[in-house]
């Protein structure tokens, strides 16, 4: 289960390769500002007005609303306004080094000389928040810098000494040793981040200048910028599975369990989104949305993205910076065409085009694509009362919903003598299988022809906002206004509020959300679903099916490990790692061929997860 | 929890002069943490919601740190201040301070110290630490260097605190429990003493890179303590309100208090052992 776990780790690295979602420490504004200025200036087109955006005001990620560009000096700000008026990316790059380089050499500086003062350990932890900008690739390309700078940076704060409490307990601070820990910071980043003059990067990335200039292959992890948020939705959308509501088993449905455990993995993604972690539930938290995913600069509202962009497919980049928001695929056997354009017919189809053009990843084979397919066909709404198999209103739904239901099912000239019900089709899950330009969107250039989009089903949209294909309206009474203000609906206040009756009754459902109380802990829920993951072994390894095995376990088994983070229990947290441990071994024995090895450190794993399962919470 | 950053933090903090304690009110002392802004934000969700509740004016601001948290309660310009552990036990001994109410993290009104090594590090005894490097989060934390160090000297591997350099190879204050498990984690050290659940603040995969090689007694949570002359009414309808934090139409209202479980009702017995450790390392005669 990626992502699941939105824990309570503070990371002090960008986010980064990571089995499990981690919440990640605010920034200082300019280190914030900075990383914003390379995510972005390595897109393309470059987004100027965001860069600029990222300097003058509050900047995502960062601890303080302060405008970054407030920090830096006159002459450092004018080389960065100068470099964003005349987009020039490299100029920007050295400015906004500068500024983040300059600005820590300058709080080393205020710490030394108030040594022995509180103001001292202030400045210092300002420079070492600024250091975090450079940290990570200092650590891709040098690591024995990495280490001595990591050294000294343990060196300072050793040498400010303390106050004490209450006079008692006092430390002097060590003025030599600080003097000296602070040179080596301050002779790196000067020979590294402010050279004389920079090389030209094809790439805007934090490496260490005399690496650059070596010409050393330099592999840096994928990271997203400050602000960003891919760990799941924190009220996590309760998953209706059909086979599950009939009383199935689903370790009993193999091809179900590793299509589900499919749609938790990265491994069947390529590139930044592999390396990153992310995979369908990601985004698709439980089968619905997660109304919280965020990346700065491809996110225009958190929700959705922009999937053809230049990050994680570059051969897949439209170009165009256009924000999609996710849609729910709650009922999604019922819900074709895909893609909120529909250019899709099947789920087949669909889902391939996910992996292989938006995600980057390889082809995949027949087999993944019919679990997937097997898996989502099992999303079902969230059961909905007030609503009977017809999608007419029941007794349960209020008088309000009532009058709406007459205003939806009533022809208006706005919509060319039809009514919203032609499309939301009641006793077709509330969508016509088409798709319309219903003007929510323009056409390329004057004279072309704006995109249709798939008409979306109106079940369960109550937790879905925002609405509309990029998410622009936050609310389903905002939808109303929009109809009625774009198709000159006439209706007057009360109808409209009637009309967002109606909409909430229809788009209702019951407990949306997971509930997580004592041992029914998220790890709970994680646990029980990796150990159904892995019991697809009980079909792949009779198979000898070596390839799904390893992707079985590179996707469950780091997940088992990482997941330990979040336990409530975490005293049984060693045993997890010792299980992980033991599915590994099944990998290791399966790539080797050595199939009595993998089948008996099965029976190990599956001795065990009996054993353990009570503490598992 | 007392660490570097609150040290920092205080440094940076917008300071409130306190209003003369209200007679008929009730005056709170902060001591800033992460981040002296929010700080801010918090004391006025927090003290307009106590205000309502105990039908009395409450107001509250930011200390520069404990001791002048403690001079507030001593002078009477504050009435409650938020403290941990060892400072409570100064603060009792310097004027009688009343321990009102303790935090509760995961279930328990206490934690401990613990030392991790990185399970490749070889490292299976506190003794195996002879010569080697070790980060601890910052000189008086008591989770963070006291209680762990206490660990070396209870194995007699030191004698005390001023020992550790002849024992160590070298003996860093990285500046909180974060900085000094990072430093662990990433192998600048070979060993972190922090507090229990200090891990949490690596990442998950760090997590699972790392051990616990030894863990002190138990050290008793932040306390909400009261100067001594505070008024056994005020004091009493305090600790209602503040124990109904617990109920859940109310624990949203935890987040503005340094972020604790629920609190429960203090037992000045439970400091014994604090007020043992503070003799031992020179804190309290």
């Amino acid at each position: 289960m990626k992502h699941l776990l939105a824990s309570a780790v503070i990371c002090l690295f960008p986010i980064t390769a990571q089995a499990t979602a981690i919440k990640e420490a605010p920034w200082a504004p300019r280190a914030a500002a900075y990383r914003h200025t390379l995510f972005l200036g390595n897109l393309s087109p470059i987004p100027w007005e965001k860069i600029e955006a990222s300097w003058t005001g509050a900047v995502p990620g960062s601890s303080l609303p302060d405008a970054a560009v407030s920090r830096a000096n006159d002459e450092e700000a004018a080389a960065l306004y100068s470099a964003l008026q005349v987009q020039d990316r490299q100029a920007l790059f050295e400015a906004a080094t500068v500024i983040v380089a300059q600005g820590m050499l300058r709080h080393l500086e205020n710490a030394d000389a108030r040594l022995g003062t509180p103001e001292a350990a202030t400045e210092l932890a300002k420079a070492e928040t600024l250091y975090r900008a450079f940290e990570d690739a200092i650590r891709a390309a040098d690591e024995p810098a990495a280490r001595q700078l990591g050294r000294a940076w343990l060196i300072l704060n050793s040498s400010l000494g303390s106050g004490g409490v209450l006079g008692k307990g006092g430390q002097e601070s060590n003025k030599a040793e600080f003097a000296n820990a602070r040179k080596d910071i301050s002779d790196y980043i000067r020979a590294n981040y402010l050279p004389a003059e920079f090389a030209t990067r094809d790439k805007l990335a934090p490496v260490p200048e005399t690496v650059f200039l070596s010409g050393q292959e330099v592999k840096l992890p994928a990271t997203l910028p400050p602000g960003s948020n891919i760990a799941d939705q924190s009220e996590l959308p309760r998953l209706i599975l059909q086979f599950e509501e009939a009383g199935e088993d689903e370790a009993n449905l193999p091809l179900v369990a590793y299509g589900d455990m499919l749609f938790d993995s990265p491994e069947i993604f390529g590139g930044p989104a592999q390396e990153l972690g992310i995979a369908c539930s990601t985004c698709h938290n439980r089968s619905d949305i997660n109304r919280e995913f965020f990346i700065p600069g491809l996110s225009y509202r958190p929700g959705g993205m922009d999937v053809d962009g230049a990050f994680f497919n570059p051969m897949f980049n439209d170009r165009k910076d256009d924000h999609l928001d996710t849609p729910s695929m709650r009922g999604i056997r019922f819900t074709a065409p895909y893609g909120r354009d529909g250019r899709e017919p099947s789920l087949r189809r669909f889902i391939r085009n996910v992996i292989v053009t938006e995600f980057a990843g390889k082809e995949p084979t027949p087999f993944q694509l019919d679990a997937l397919v097997a898996y989502v066909r099992e999303f079902d709404w969230l059961p909905n009362p007030q609503i009977d198999r017809a999608g007419r209103l029941t007794d349960k739904a209020s008088d309000a919903a009532k009058q709406g239901e007459a205003i939806f099912n009533a022809d208006f000239p706005g919509l060319n003598g039809k009514s919203c019900a032609s499309c939301h089709t009641p006793d077709q899950n509330f969508t016509d299988g088409l798709t319309h330009d219903i003007g929510s969107s323009e056409p390329p250039f004057p004279g072309g022809t704006a995109t249709a989009f798939e008409t979306p089903t109106l079940r369960n949209i109550n937790f879905t906002a925002p609405y509309m294909h990029d998410g622009s309206l936050p609310t389903l009474a905002s939808v109303v206004d929009w109809f009625n203000d774009t198709r000159k609906l006439g209706l007057d206040e009360e109808q409209r509020m009637e009309l967002t009756a109606y909409l909430e009754a229809i788009g209702d459902g019951e407990e949306p959300y997971q509930r997580f109380e004592g041992r029914d802990s998220v790890f709970r829920l994680s646990w029980e679903e990796l150990t159904t993951f892995a019991a697809t072994l009980d079909t792949l390894l009779p198979a000898r099916d070596a390839q799904n095995i390893a992707l079985l376990i590179d996707t469950v088994a780091p997940d088992l490990a990482a997941d330990a983070s979040v336990m409530t229990n975490q005293e049984a947290k060693p045993e997890i790692y010792e299980l992980s441990a033991i599915l590994r071994a099944v990998g290791d024995a399966s790539s080797e061929g050595d199939w009595g090895e993998a089948e008996r450190q099965w029976q190990i794993f599956k001795t065990m997860q009996a054993a353990i399962d009570e503490r598992m919470f | 929890m007392l660490n570097r950053r609150t040290f920092l933090a205080a440094a940076s903090a917008s300071f409130v002069l306190p209003a003369l304690a209200a007679e008929e009110g009730l005056t709170l002392a902060f001591i800033p943490q992460e981040n002296p802004e929010k700080l801010l934000g918090d004391i006025k969700v927090i003290t307009g919601w106590l205000s309502e509740q105990m039908g009395v004016p409450v107001t509250g601001f930011v200390t520069f740190d404990h001791a002048a948290a403690v001079e507030a309660l001593r002078n009477g310009d504050a009435d409650i201040s938020f403290m941990g552990a060892l400072p409570f036990v100064l603060a009792e001994d310097q004027l009688g301070a009343v321990p009102l109410l303790s935090e509760v993290y995961r279930g328990q009104p206490s934690y401990s110290g613990r030392v991790f090594v990185r399970k490749d590090s070889g490292i299976e005894t506190l003794a195996d630490l002879k010569g080697r490097d070790i980060a601890f989060a910052d000189p008086v934390s008591e989770s963070g260097y006291i209680y762990p160090m206490d660990l070396f000297v209870r194995e007699g591997l030191i004698a005390d605190a001023a020992d550790a350099d002849s024992f160590f190879g070298r003996k860093f204050f990285a500046g909180g429990y974060q900085q000094a498990m990072q430093a662990m984690a990433n192998g600048l050290v070979d060993a972190a003493g922090a507090s229990q659940y200090a891990d949490l603040l690596l990442t998950p995969d760090q997590q699972s890179e790392i051990k616990v090689l030894a863990e002190s007694e138990q050290i008793p949570s932040h306390a909400v303590i009261a100067r001594p002359g505070l008024e056994g009414g005020l004091r009493v309808r305090f600790t209602e309100v503040m124990l109904s934090l617990n109920n859940p139409e109310n624990r949203y209202l935890l987040a503005y208090l340094y972020g604790p479980d629920g609190y429960i009702a203090a037992d000045p017995e439970v400091y014994e052992g604090v007020r043992e450790t503070a003799r031992r390392y020179g804190f309290l005669k």
